[in-house]
């Protein structure tokens, strides 16, 4: 909300620096976003007047021009504006002179001819088309009013000003307006607030012989206030006005105009102004009507904006005799737009339920100034301030005869709240010590009604204040006026032990592992697109490919919740492999969104399934299935989980080079996925080949979490060690063969290892793997002789299972 | 001695064993050497036989002698021996000299995100001070991320924050305080907790906006909690992540579900509050959010606000981070380019 510093001036007394005034403001809580100083630094520009001019001899396209600029003494400028006449008013930039930009002007010497400053367009002294007419001409600006000659060109054109954009809070509606500010103000700097003059003169006919006004629809129009003014006479805006506007970041376009936007930026209150002329009476009317309506389902209009707009039963109309013609509280229609042919205008100042403003201006994708304003919440109870303001105003502009009476249309009255409050349970929230009666000051100095009688509080706040209605919002009053410096620093005493969950814990232990083997942690986006999970080419009936969808997504790229971790950790990797990084290994710690848990399909209106998962993604730096692999393994040691490699499929990955880790325990728990990715899903994401990834499901890794063992004792007894090499059929998969090994070895087999595989010509397409095994019984001393049968019968099972024979 | 002669063949024996000794270059060659002087045929026997041609009385002494010789020169051999084992090892462990400097390839050690070290320290403070940690869901009803915090539908407040839905009754949480109203629902006073996780606004992603972040909430009610508190509580945490000398700043501002609320700045980590670019040279970053439980909050989720009182704070890990490490877009933190991911630690 931008309010021009010198009107803040006019409503209320500041006697501190504009740097003071800030600082004050923004420390009781009026936000401000930025402060501009419009024509700061301009400086030397001077009123002056172009005696006379002649061809510069050196250039087909310079002037010299003299100018008395009221020095007594001429000076001479070229300049290269054709528009320029002899006679002309024009702002001049003596030498030493410092313009918009900061621009510095110097005399010198241009072709030849000497040249003591510049002749000024608008925009060099900032100002613009819409501030003085005549600025926005390609040349030089030609004042149209009279000023002496050498005066400063900021005492004809009052430019000079700060504008301070305040960030008006959701809950301060009365601020979005220059007495609202000024009001503030007033309470925290202590000046006095000069309420603006709604004095107002009124002739001729009472308003009821030019317009008849009807609200169908009051719970949607609380209050409806409707003026007329007679004999309007059309004109520019005097330039304080224009001004005013300019810096609130408004266009002036005529006075009537002019002045329903600048009420709804001092007041607060969105005005319309209707040419009563195309205003319709409708068949056996004979007045113009304004009938304020519903609209009826399957309705339409036009709006100011030249769009053609369905309508339904929930929004609000304004309708003249015929049809509806403008959306109430959000925007008029093109038809009653006020022309330089105007005559006759009727201002609308109303309220209008919030709640249907928003909704409407939602379902039509609208957002204006007004209906911004209205959503926020416009108090009607001081409507009819800002309609005798703005009918004030049309008196001061002589913009025409301000009709005798007004509709006001008022039904149910603004309820305003009366708040209990106790004094000793506002210190309690606070924890400071303000006493009663800088309480009862405080909440004065804010225009609320305050009664105190020991220690209770009876408050009624003013009609403009919607948002207090309990102790609490006193208590935020009293302490932002008295000061949050104010606040101590108190610890709230700790009887309680704090505590991190489990799953922070599980998280810190995965991370820091990750950490130490190298890994980098990287977050990404929750959000995926079809298209991408399509790339997995995942089968149709995948539940993977069921992503909750984003109602109202910024993209189609981010148009639902992603149900895996890979493809955002492929793009990863690809931009890494994008920018020529060798090697990466990354992870991701996220949660997927699961439309399907256990074979049931979420419903609607139920949340999706959200799973906590870890996707590793690594390629480069001799990176292989099997460091993938070890990873997920060592990882599920690290919580004591035993789980099986088994090799699966799955339609993202190399169909030769998948498996998953499967816990012991149960068949169906599958907390691991890893191998490579398939060429062709490679391809698509723009990974090279050799890229692995390992998917680690840690819900379940957390529900399988093993509670440490009993410590067992160290053996007393020796070991006795075998190799044994045995030749296998190629594709006899070495996982299975060991498990085999040590379901035929029972306890007695401390520990089997993998320690060669040979896949040579001369073994007859077979591979040779050898083993070494450890024997050991926790009572006796083992003898070779039980070993040897050991070895018999491991060989036997092994020869029953895999076709295994011993190598010798 | 009666006879002078075998003593000086003693000594010149002694001497030549020594020398011997001393001679050879490799234990093989003194063990050569050890057995030509004391062997069974060595010499040392040899002039110890040699006495039979003595008369039997001299016989003893010079036998003696010849002993004492034979220690003396042995004494020789054995600290030679322990020489040559010196030098062979040393020679050995000199020959197995790699070149320690050889540059060796490894992965290195990897790191956390700076969104994740950002949490670790708060929830490290804050459970010190007493805090549980807490987590809820992320695509949640608009019943707690909305309503029971005092947004009901079409709260103009909810324009503040662009909302993502699913459904009209679910939301991506927009912030992780519906995590708050769960847990009262769930729990009496006292509570006091903290809670992090993603969050999500329809913003568009540029250097300072993500329509994904992280948020960590604290959040405690009991008896007698006061606005004092919340600024206490704050300024530990100020201190603790940004340094001993960082000071904090509070300004009154609006939630719906905190009242009195409060911005709180604090002295720009980056100039220490000189003033710079960062700090568009105030001296101030803007940090966190937060405020007083509103007591309608408290009533809405079934605590007695005549009796409680408590005060909520939410702070945003990806701005910690990025002030922490002064990452000037916060696109790097999303984008995973491990030389970037690398830096952090």
């Amino acid at each position: 909300m931008k309010i021009p510093y010198s009107l803040i001036n006019q409503l209320v007394d500041i006697d501190v620096t504009a740097r003071e005034y800030e600082e004050k403001m923004v420390f009781a809580g009026n936000a401000i976003e930025s402060v501009t100083s419009v024509g700061e630094g301009i400086t030397g520009v001077v009123v002056g007047r172009i005696v006379k001019i002649e061809k510069h001899g050196n250039s087909d396209h310079l002037l010299i021009c003299k100018l008395d600029v009221g020095r007594g003494e001429p000076v001479q400028i070229i300049t290269g504006a054709d528009n320029v006449f002899e006679g002309a008013l024009v702002p001049v930039a003596l030498d030493g002179a410092v313009l918009a930009g900061g621009k510095k002007i110097k005399t010198s010497k241009m072709r030849g001819e000497l040249s003591q400053g510049m002749l000024c367009a608008g925009e060099e002294i900032d100002v613009p088309e819409h501030l003085y007419p005549g600025a926005g001409v390609n040349g030089i600006l030609i004042l149209r009013d009279d000023a002496p000659l050498g005066s400063d060109i900021f005492d004809l054109i009052p430019l000079k000003d700060k504008v301070f954009d305040f960030e008006i809070l959701a809950n301060r509606p009365d601020c979005l307006s220059a007495v609202g500010i000024a009001k503030e103000s007033a309470a925290v700097l202590g000046g006095a607030y000069h309420e603006p003059n709604v004095s107002v003169r009124t002739v001729g006919k009472d308003v009821r012989e030019f317009v008849d006004v009807e609200v169908r629809d009051s719970d949607l129009a609380p209050r409806y206030i409707a003026a007329v003014i007679d004999d309007v006479r059309i004109a520019p805006s005097p330039m304080w006005l224009r001004k005013a506007l300019n810096g609130a970041g408004l266009r002036s376009i005529n006075n009537i105009v002019d002045i329903t936007n600048y009420v709804m930026m001092e007041t607060g209150h969105p005005m319309h102004a209707f040419d009563l002329s195309k205003v319709r009476s409708g068949e056996g009317a004979e007045k113009p009507r304004i009938i304020v309506r519903r609209a009826k389902d399957g309705e339409s209009l036009t709006t100011l904006d030249g769009k053609e707009r369905l309508l339904t039963h929930e929004m609000l109309v304004i309708a003249d005799g015929e049809r509806a013609t403008g959306l109430a509280g959000i925007m008029g229609g093109e038809e009653s737009e006020i022309t330089y042919e105007t005559k006759r205008v009727m201002f609308e100042c109303a309220a209008f339920d919030r709640t249907s403003i928003r909704l409407t201006s939602r379902a039509l994708g609208m957002r204006t100034d007004a209906s911004g304003r209205f959503e926020r919440g416009v108090a009607p109870e001081t409507a009819m301030f800002a309609m005798l303001r703005a009918c004030h105003l049309v008196n001061e502009l002589d913009a025409g005869d301000v009709a005798a009476g007004m509709y006001d249309i008022y039904g149910k009255k603004q309820s305003v709240p009366t708040v209990h409050a106790d004094c000793g349970n506002i210190r309690r929230i606070i924890g400071v010590e303000v006493s009663d009666e800088d309480i009862v000051r405080i909440l004065r100095s804010l225009w609320f009604d305050v009664a105190l009688e020991g220690g209770k509080l009876t408050v009624v706040p003013p009609a403009f204040r919607l948002d207090v209605d309990q102790e609490a919002d006193l208590a935020e009053e009293v302490i932002r006026l008295y000061g949050y410096h104010h606040l101590h620093s108190t610890l709230p005493a700790s009887a309680v032990s704090g505590k991190k969950s489990d799953r922070m814990k599980l998280r810190d232990t995965i991370r820091d592992f990750l950490t130490a083997r190298g890994l980098s942690e990287i977050l990404t986006f929750s959000f995926t697109n079809t298209d991408d999970l399509r790339k997995l080419n995942l089968a149709e009936d995948d539940t993977r490919l069921a992503a909750l969808p984003i109602m109202n997504p910024l993209g189609e790229d981010t148009a639902v919740m992603r149900t895996t971790l890979v493809p955002h950790m492929l793009k990863a990797l690809a931009l890494n492999q994008s920018r020529r990084v060798g090697s990466a290994s990354l992870y991701e710690i996220s949660r997927v969104f699961e439309t399907v848990k256990d074979g049931e399909a979420r419903k609607d209106g139920e949340l999706p399934f959200e799973r906590e998962m870890l996707c590793v993604g690594m390629y480069g730096g001799g990176a292989d299935f099997y460091t993938a692999r070890e990873l997920a393994e060592l990882l599920l040691k690290l919580f004591g989980v035993e789980a099986e490699v088994k090799r699966i499929t799955e339609t993202y990955l190399h169909p030769g080079r998948a498996a998953s880790l499967v816990v012991k325990a149960s068949e169906i728990a599958r907390i691991v996925t890893i191998g490579e990715i398939h060429p062709d899903v490679a391809e698509a994401f723009g990974v090279e080949r050799g890229t692995y990834i390992a998917e680690i499901d840690i819900d379940a890794l957390a529900r399988h979490i093993a509670p440490q063992p009993k410590i067992a004792e160290l053996p007393r007894y020796p070991a006795v060690e075998r190799d044994v090499a045995l030749a296998l059929d190629m594709d006899a998969p070495l996982g299975e063969v060991t498990s085999e090994i040590k379901k035929a070895c029972g306890k007695l087999l401390e520990d089997v290892r993998l320690f060669d595989v040979y896949r040579g010509a001369q073994l007859g397409g077979k591979k040779s793997a050898a083993f070494a095994l450890k024997f050991r019984a926790a009572d006796r001393t083992l003898t070779d002789d039980e070993a040897s049968k050991l070895m018999d019968k491991l060989l036997k099972a092994v020869d029953n299972k895999f076709g295994a024979k011993l190598r010798m | 001695m009666s006879n002078p002669g075998i003593s000086e063949q003693i000594s010149s024996l002694v001497t030549e064993a020594r020398e011997a000794a001393s001679a050879s270059k490799s234990l093989a060659e003194l063990e050569g050497a050890r057995v030509r002087y004391f062997g069974k045929k060595g010499m040392f026997t040899g002039l110890l036989r040699s006495l039979g041609a003595m008369p039997q009385e001299e016989r003893p002494a010079a036998g003696q002698s010849v002993n004492q010789g034979r220690e003396d020169a042995e004494a020789f051999f054995a600290a030679a021996t322990e020489n040559l084992k010196k030098k062979e090892r040393e020679e050995k462990l000199f020959a197995e000299t790699i070149d320690v400097t050889e540059p060796r390839g490894n992965n290195g050690i990897g790191s956390l995100h700076p969104v994740t070290i950002a949490l670790r320290e708060l929830v490290d403070l804050f459970v010190g001070m007493g805090y549980e940690t807490v987590e809820g869901p992320e695509v949640e009803y608009d019943k707690y991320n909305f309503e029971l915090l005092n947004q009901p539908k079409n709260h103009p407040a909810r324009d503040a924050q662009d909302t993502f839905y699913i459904e009209e009754n679910i939301v991506l949480r927009s912030h992780t305080s519906p995590v708050q109203a769960r847990t009262m629902l769930a729990r009496r006073p006292p509570i006091r907790i903290i809670s992090a996780g993603r969050v999500y606004r329809a913003d568009e992603f540029d250097a300072t906006h993500s329509p994904v972040f992280h948020q960590l909430e604290g959040f405690y009610v009991d008896k007698n909690v006061t606005m004092s508190d919340l600024k206490g509580t704050l300024e530990v945490f100020a201190k603790r992540l940004f340094g001993e000398n960082t000071k904090t700043r509070f300004r009154p501002s609006f939630f719906p579900f905190t009242e009195p609320s409060a911005e709180v700045d604090l002295t720009c980590p980056t100039c220490g509050g000189k003033g710079c670019r960062l700090c568009k040279n105030t001296g101030w970053i803007e940090m966190l959010g937060s405020g007083m439980v509103n007591p309608k909050v408290l009533e809405l989720c079934g605590i007695d606000s005549s009796v409680y009182s408590g005060f909520a704070f939410g702070i945003g890990l990806d701005r910690v981070g990025m002030l922490r490490y002064a990452v000037p877009d916060m696109r790097w933190l999303f984008e995973g380019d491990v030389r970037m991911m690398r830096q952090f630690r």
